[in-house]
């Protein structure tokens, strides 16, 4: 099988697999007691009214009245189209919310994930060519520290330390300052701690995979060849073990460490205020605006599937011996 | 651990060794008497494992049908020390028969690896090099015995106003913070008192208790979702690749498609979905989190297939079933072991993290809800959050030590 009937037929298994993720999510919704049912039930209730009316209204409102196939395919349409539904909470289209919440989100998940790949990549080649010295030992308790410490409570503990106790840095995030002058100083200071907690959780992976690849190939034989030919230590690192290394690891990349940002991420905006994704998926899980919380789950859903494709896509362009018979 | 054939320790007992005078067995002779009564004979940890089921099945029907709503044990009391005669009652919720179950089948999965001595001091030894997991399997014992018996032995920590806001022993803090001061005030500094080894939080809740509590909680959520992920990822990956061909690419596919979802966000959408209760939350990390350990023991089920030892299980005419509990399932647990040692380490993070967010159980005092309970008090009182916190770490580096370690040590053969 050629390798464009190989990307063409990957294509097709992420859509295949979006669109068992998104029948999932359906029936999972479907399942679900509807908290907002409920209390509009009870208000109506509760001011003597019909709870049963109220109901029926309720669904008619929501275009929950249908019968299950149709509201199928007006969910899948809806979502196809960009229609993500409307946020009672906020008053506004799904699609606008996230909107407006993404780059607060990109504003320090980028420079996180930029710092802990290039740090990560060499601090793991360091470790590789370095093996077992106490500059490798500590490099792997880093990665260790960065799995285990849960990034919540890490930015808790920095934010007690370096902004009330040193007040190096303000507690509060202040989003117009962020909106407003993105690349400033100010702005800078601010997003230092949520890009440092991510960076460490990030880092880990990036770190251990890196010594791990690198490791075989520092002591390949072609390795040793180049080193008999008197080839330099630093072209042997740039040229024999970082690039055979970049290949495997740029895939991982893409797949693992989007998981730990995405997670990641979520938590550590609502640790330091920031008003992005994950603070606005909160806000619609504290409300209770199930609309948003699906919307705001389906972003990153897409975002792995599309990570997926993206990470095959990658090694079969990148690798030449990957066989891709039975994918 | 090890090969149920090599458990009982008399493996040699089934080949002819009666070595009588008479015609001497030849090597190959096998004896089917003595399999025969082998087969009839139960064995010790057979019957063990037998009563200790029926045992459970009668105390959880007495549960559920007797006692119902009220407490499972009620025993009265005479305290030692003159304290008045009180009611000990125990009511055991669900979640902690699952964690009975779980102690129950964990117990009997190392039973084989108990009775090997030689086995064992191999394990021990390769194991042993690590210090920083010994340490760890030390500190989780710890952990887990505070957690389950321990949490036994202490009262649920309850609102205490008076006793808000109290720092731990050995730290002080302005007399003004806390509503009244337990301990000494010195220089208009509020002193810890052992009354309160860790502090208190908002509501004189004592710390110490509370990290009691979240240990039990997380030991829980760690172990029964991990072995109801191990039990569903090994019949899966077995079956898959011993069954091949529609039924393992439609098992593989939708594992594929079931580890694109984001975990975490998948807890999330489900917890808030459904959530509420441990048990609930149990459920689903058990019930979704298995498809990487699913993924490994089909690989490893697909290598031991082609061993010889199965070949020849099989030649001499075990059915595909036994082939696989006894020769298959025993030989990939190395691996079982491992990934499961490493996924405990992250459940425990994820319901660390859904309590924090306040979706976890709210009835329940878990480390996630204090380290979010005590956020908006950082100023004053730092230890609220920081205390639960570093169990927190502290359990789940131990894991991923531990993980490591047992990797090296029953692994050698997957380096990362």
């Amino acid at each position: 099988m050629g390798l464009k009937r190989y990307i063409v037929r990957r294509i097709a298994w992420a859509g295949v697999v979006a669109a068992v993720m998104l029948t999932v999510t359906f029936v999972l919704l479907d399942l679900a007691p509807d908290a907002q049912l409920a209390r509009v039930q009870f208000q109506a209730a509760a001011s003597g009214g019909n709870a049963e009316a109220a109901a029926e209204a309720y669904a008619q409102r929501r275009g929950l009245d249908g019968p299950l196939w149709e509201r199928y395919l007006d969910y899948l349409g809806n979502l196809a189209t960009g229609d993500w539904g409307w946020s009672d909470t906020r008053s506004q289209p799904v699609s606008e919310a996230i909107l407006t919440a993404l780059p607060y989100s990109l504003m320090y998940t980028v420079p996180a994930v930029l710092a802990s790949t290039l740090l990560g990549i060499a601090i793991g080649l360091y470790s590789a060519f370095n093996q077992y010295t106490k500059t490798d030992y500590a490099a792997t308790f880093v990665a260790f520290f960065g799995i285990s410490i849960p990034n919540f409570w890490f930015g808790i503990v920095l934010l007690l330390v370096f902004a009330v106790h040193l007040g190096w840095v303000p507690v509060l995030f202040d989003a117009e300052l962020a909106r407003t002058h993105p690349f400033s100083l100010a702005n800078a200071r601010q997003l230092a701690l949520p890009v440092f907690v991510l960076g460490t959780s990030a880092i880990a992976g990036t770190m251990r995979y890196t010594r791990a690849e690198a490791l075989e190939y520092v002591r390949a034989t072609f390795v040793k060849t180049a080193r008999a030919k008197g080839v330099s230590e630093r072209r042997i690192l740039t040229r024999h073990v970082l690039r055979p290394t970049l290949v495997p690891l740029s895939t991982i990349l893409v797949g693992d460490l989007l998981g730990v940002i995405l997670s990641a991420s979520y938590l550590v905006e609502i640790v330091f205020g920031i008003p992005g994704l994950g603070r606005l998926s909160l806000d619609a899980i504290q409300r209770q605006d199930t609309a948003l919380v699906l919307g705001t789950t389906l972003v990153p859903v897409f975002v792995a599937v599309i990570g997926n494709l993206l990470q095959d896509v990658g090694y079969a362009l990148l690798d030449p011996r990957i066989d891709y018979g039975d994918r | 651990m090890v090969g149920e054939d090599d458990a009982d320790g008399d493996g040699e007992a089934r080949f002819g060794t009666d070595g009588g005078e008479g015609e001497r067995a030849r090597f190959e002779d096998v004896d089917w008497d003595a399999i025969d009564a082998q087969r009839t004979r139960l064995a010790p940890t057979r019957l063990a494992a037998l009563l200790a089921g029926i045992g459970y099945a009668l105390a959880l029907a007495h549960d559920f049908l007797v006692a119902g709503d009220d407490p499972t044990v009620e025993v009265a009391l005479d305290l030692p020390g003159g304290a008045a005669a009180s009611t000990y009652a125990l009511d055991v919720t669900a979640v902690d028969w699952l964690f009975v179950a779980t102690l129950l089948v964990g117990g009997f999965a190392l039973v084989p690896l108990a009775t090997n001595r030689r086995l064992r001091a191999y394990y021990w030894r390769r194991f042993r090099r690590h210090t920083p997991a010994v340490l760890s399997a030390w500190y989780l014992l710890a952990i887990f015995l505070l957690g389950t018996v321990g949490t036994l032995l202490i009262e649920q920590p309850d609102l205490h106003l008076a006793a808000a806001y109290q720092p731990p022993v050995f730290a002080s803090v302005d007399a003004s913070i806390p509503t009244e001061c337990v301990g000494p005030v010195v220089d208009g500094r509020c002193q810890g008192t052992w009354a309160y080894p860790l502090g208190t939080t908002a509501e004189g809740k004592g710390l110490l208790a509370l990290a009691m509590f979240g240990m039990r909680v997380s030991m829980q959520v760690g172990l029964i979702a991990t072995l109801l992920s191990v039990a569903i990822a090994t019949l899966v990956g077995t079956t898959a690749a011993y069954a091949g061909g529609w039924v393992d690419e439609v098992l593989m596919r939708y594992v594929d498609i079931q580890q694109t979802f984001p975990t975490f966000f998948l807890f999330l959408f489900l917890a808030y979905l459904y959530g509420g209760s441990l048990f609930v939350l149990i459920v689903i990390f058990g019930v979704t989190g298995w498809g990487g350990i699913a993924r490994i023991v089909r690989s490893e089920a697909l290598q031991r297939r082609e061993e010889l030892f199965v070949e020849a299980a099989r030649a001499s005419g075990a059915s595909t079933l036994s082939v696989v509990r006894r020769h298959v399932v025993p030989n990939v647990s190395n691996s079982i072991v491992t990934a499961a040692t490493l996924h405990i380490p992250f459940l425990i993070l994820s319901e660390a993290a859904l309590s924090f967010i306040g979706l976890g159980d709210v009835t329940l005092p878990s480390w996630g809800q204090t380290i979010a309970a005590g956020r908006g008090d950082l100023a004053t009182a730092w230890w609220i959050s920081t205390v639960p916190g570093l169990f927190l770490f502290a359990t789940i580096l131990a894991f991923n030590f531990l993980g490591d370690a047992l990797r090296d040590a029953l692994d050698p053969r997957q380096e990362v």
